[in-house]
């Protein structure tokens, strides 16, 4: 892949704070025009990196290219064309909703009056209330709709739902699936995985500051396991000696089991000699894909 | 009530440095001062001489209080209580709104309020604590002042006298927490409360008005006089006002809302007319610095009607007096008021270096509250960002310091030569703001720390500290930059070298600030 179509290209990225290393040769590559799930645990280095990349924070090592420029020496140059939304949104009391996002908006290159409307409506937020009565949610609103309002080439969304309700959630998703088909780029870390499978073409799950996948969700399904459960006419033994098939579970005339995706087709294979009468197989959800990470972390530390 | 007792667990933790420190600080000040008098005045004679010569001079009476003993115990006492007063004052002010307002401005008190922790409990627990820190520190002080070998009832006396102030003002915060919404408007309404008692104190000291003592908390502490009638029955009034206080307090907290205020807001504006750094932080500073501007403008017109009650002529013979005039004045000829005057304009200028250290500290708050992130990821550099905020704090100090001086002047009958001793402060004013741009740029976590202790130890150790730890106040004096400014309305020539040299020291403290900001990560 070229630089010039990845907005976002980072290798090797470290950083430490004293003792503790938060980013251990971290790798991220978001192509334009993607919108790309940013996953880890807490404490992953999720928020590190992201700070890195807005110029908040210089790095140790590593590179990082951020729409072709130095996130540190460029930071004012290329803010103009970023939109950052903290997962933590904390605003001026002395401002109302409204002035805030037009604040944001200024000192981001401008704002789309009519979508700021549209949004407004969209996500049932009172502009002329002071900062100091809004809600978490409310202030999570405040911050996404001048995000989703300006101009912006990329969106940098560090979990930007966690004050949400299901209602707005909804319009969130909503909001960014129509950024990308407006051509921009979405760099999405969160924890709600059905939002970033519902959202992302690709994904990378980071853990204790390195990147342990990369790739779209596909990509990542055909590194799993496939859930199969059957019924069958006649018991199938051979199964269990298969290579690639794990946690055979029986009750009665069915069997259940996980098969690693490049032994699917022996297993039907002899499960169809045996004669099928009825069969259903799962992909991974991401949710397993995770949980797979968090747990070998749990087991590494 | 419920879980009082472990709200003042978790006070005790989270102030087991601050807190000891204050106390042993506020507690030994007396007798650290006893200890320097007795070395300077060996016979009761000299201090009985020393007694005479301040009676006669209203200017120092004024900050000091009346000399009510002429004793060594008696000086000691004049010389640094009303000091301990306001330093106690204002530091349980802090501690207080610090675990009432700012906990439910923070959120933390939701946290600890869903579990079994009663209504009234944080507040019950912050007074509690500040009470008792208040106790202890007039304990220490009297027990510091008998092992100076003074009287023990009268050592108990002061004590009970700087411990009532601390407990007034502790329970003056606890009601302004309840009255707004935001901890730094709670500050400020206690912190208004504190110097209208100190401004009440001084003028009746000053004027020689003396009834106007018993309208300030400060003042009836002063009416103890300790060493002289050891009158306790005066803080029946500072118990008094203490229990309206707190009932008022508890009243209030029982009828409004967690994290709510009772003055309300009201809706604004749905468009912003907010639109760049310099704009934000005007919007975030303005408040801080209109009350700044008022202040000062009231203080001027309280200090310029002193000026006339002072005679012009007073009596310079005496030791004391001597070096009262080597301090204020620039020569031999110069008469008691200009001399007061100078003070006064020396003294604004001591207290106006607060403010653009509490501005740099806003400038730090919208930093870790990631509302300055909010503003750095868009197209703003950050010395654009830190830029607004300085402009703010540099002009706005010359604007209190106008605002004062033209009161002064003009109340005082010489507007223009006491306006130029005011704004003549600006530069020292500058090189403390410089130090507060220095500690933000270069050790952002210890600024507010170092905020506050520059502007404590600019205040307090060129003629108190500095003294009673043994050195001298010729000496001393070198490290304090209002000390080196012409004295220009006390018989000295305007000089520009000394307002240069500390214009540059303040720019180049702020310029080195800011290249540590521009290095460093924004956290």
């Amino acid at each position: 892949m070229k630089t010039s179509d990845a907005a976002i290209a980072v290798t090797g990225l470290r950083k430490t704070f004293g003792a503790t290393v938060a980013l251990d040769g971290l790798d991220l590559r978001v192509r334009e025009g993607e919108v790309h799930g940013f996953l880890g645990p807490n404490g992953a280095g999720k928020s590190t990196t992201i700070r890195i990349l807005l110029g908040l924070m210089r790095d140790d090592g590593g590179e990082a290219v951020l729409l072709g420029g130095d996130p540190w020496r460029d930071a004012t140059a290329l803010h103009r064309r970023i939109a950052y939304v903290p997962g933590d949104v904390n605003l001026w009391p002395q401002l109302t909703g409204g002035e805030a996002i037009d604040l944001l908006g200024a000192v981001r290159g401008g704002l789309d009056k009519t979508r700021r409307a549209e949004l407004l409506d969209l996500f049932e937020l009172d502009p002329r209330k002071r900062s100091r009565t809004y809600s978490k949610g409310n202030r999570q609103k405040v911050a996404l709709v001048a995000a989703f309002a300006s101009n912006a080439e990329l969106l940098v969304l560090d979990e930007p739902t966690s004050g949400l309700d299901p209602l707005m959630e909804a319009v969130f998703q909503r909001c960014v699936t129509a950024e990308r088909d407006r051509g921009r780029t979405v760099l999405l870390s969160s924890h709600i995985l059905s939002e970033v499978e519902a959202l992302c073409e690709r994904v990378s799950i980071i853990r204790n500051g390195r990147t342990v996948e990369t790739g779209t969700l596909d990509d990542l399904r055909h590194l799993t396991r496939t859930a199969v459960t059957a019924t069958l006419a006649a018991p199938a033994p051979g199964l269990t000696a298969l290579p690639g098939v794990h946690d055979v579970t029986t009750d009665g005339d069915t069997v259940a089991f996980q098969v690693d995706d490049g032994h699917l087709e022996a297993a039907m294979t002899l499960l169809a000699g045996a004669g099928i009468r009825g069969i259903t197989s799962r992909p991974p959800t991401l949710e397993q894909l995770f949980l797979r990470h968090y747990e070998s972390e749990a087991t590494v530390r | 009530m419920t879980g009082t007792l472990r709200l003042i667990r978790l006070i005790l933790r989270r102030e087991r440095v601050l807190a000891p420190l204050w106390i042993l600080l506020l507690g030994s000040l007396s007798a650290g001062q006893a200890a320097r008098y007795a070395r300077t005045f060996t016979s009761d004679a000299t201090i009985a001489d020393f007694a005479t010569e301040m009676t006669g001079n209203k200017a120092l009476l004024a900050f000091s209080g009346q000399v009510y003993a002429p004793t060594l115990a008696g000086m000691t006492v004049w010389k640094i209580a009303d000091t301990v007063f306001v330093l106690i004052g204002l530091v349980t002010v802090l501690t207080v709104i610090r675990h009432t307002r700012t906990e439910e401005e923070t959120g933390r008190a939701e946290l600890l309020g869903s579990g079994v922790v009663g209504r009234a409990a944080p507040l019950a627990a912050a007074l509690g604590f500040t009470w008792t820190a208040s106790l202890l520190t007039g304990l220490i002080t009297a027990l510091g002042m008998i092992k100076q070998g003074f009287d023990a009832e009268g050592s108990l006396a002061f004590g009970l006298a700087v411990a009532a102030v601390g407990i007034v003002f502790a329970a003056v915060a606890g009601l302004a927490a309840q009255l707004t919404d935001g901890a730094r408007t709670a500050v400020g309404l206690a912190g208004l409360a504190l110097g209208v008692g100190y401004v009440l104190r001084f003028l009746a000291d000053g004027s020689g008005r003396e009834w106007l003592k018993w309208l300030s908390p400060q003042g009836w502490s002063h009416l103890v006089k300790p060493y002289a009638t050891d009158d306790l029955t005066v803080l029946g009034l500072s118990l008094a006002l203490t229990t309206a206080l707190t009932v008022g307090a508890f009243a209030l907290r029982a009828r409004r809302d967690l994290g709510a205020g009772l003055l309300a807001q009201k809706p604004g504006p749905a468009d912003g007319r907010v639109r760049s750094p310099l704009a934000l932080a005007w919007r975030v500073q303005r408040g801080l610095l209109a009350g700044w501007v008022t202040g000062f403008a009231v203080a001027g017109v309280a200090f310029g009607a002193l000026a006339s009650a002072i005679p012009g002529l007073a009596d310079k013979q005496g030791d004391s007096m001597r070096e009262f005039f080597e301090r204020y004045a620039d020569n031999g000829h110069t008469d008691l008021v200009d001399t007061y005057l100078w003070l006064m304009a020396l003294s604004l200028g001591y207290v106006c270096a607060l403010y653009p250290l509490l501005a740099v500290l806003r400038m730090r708050a919208e930093e870790t509250t990631g509302r300055a992130e909010l503003l750095l990821t868009g197209a703003v550099a950050r010395l654009r960002w830190a830029a607004g905020h300085l402009l703010i704090a540099t002009l706005g100090s010359a604007a209190i310091l106008t605002a004062g001086g033209l009161a002064m002047g003009a109340v005082a009958g010489d507007p223009w030569r006491v306006l130029g001793a005011v704004v003549l402060q600006v530069p020292a004013v500058w090189v403390l703001a410089g130090i507060g741009v220095l500690a933000f740029g270069l050790l952002p976590k210890a600024a507010g720390w170092i905020c506050w202790g520059a502007f404590l130890f600019v205040n307090l150790f060129g003629e108190i500290l500095g003294p009673i730890v043994g050195i001298p106040y010729a000496t001393s004096k070198a490290v304090i930059p209002f000390l080196y400014l012409p004295k220009v309305i006390s018989g000295g020539e305007f000089s520009a070298v000394p307002v240069l040299g500390l214009t540059v020291l303040a720019v180049a403290l702020t310029a080195a600030g800011l290249a540590g900001l521009r290095r460093r990560a924004i956290v």
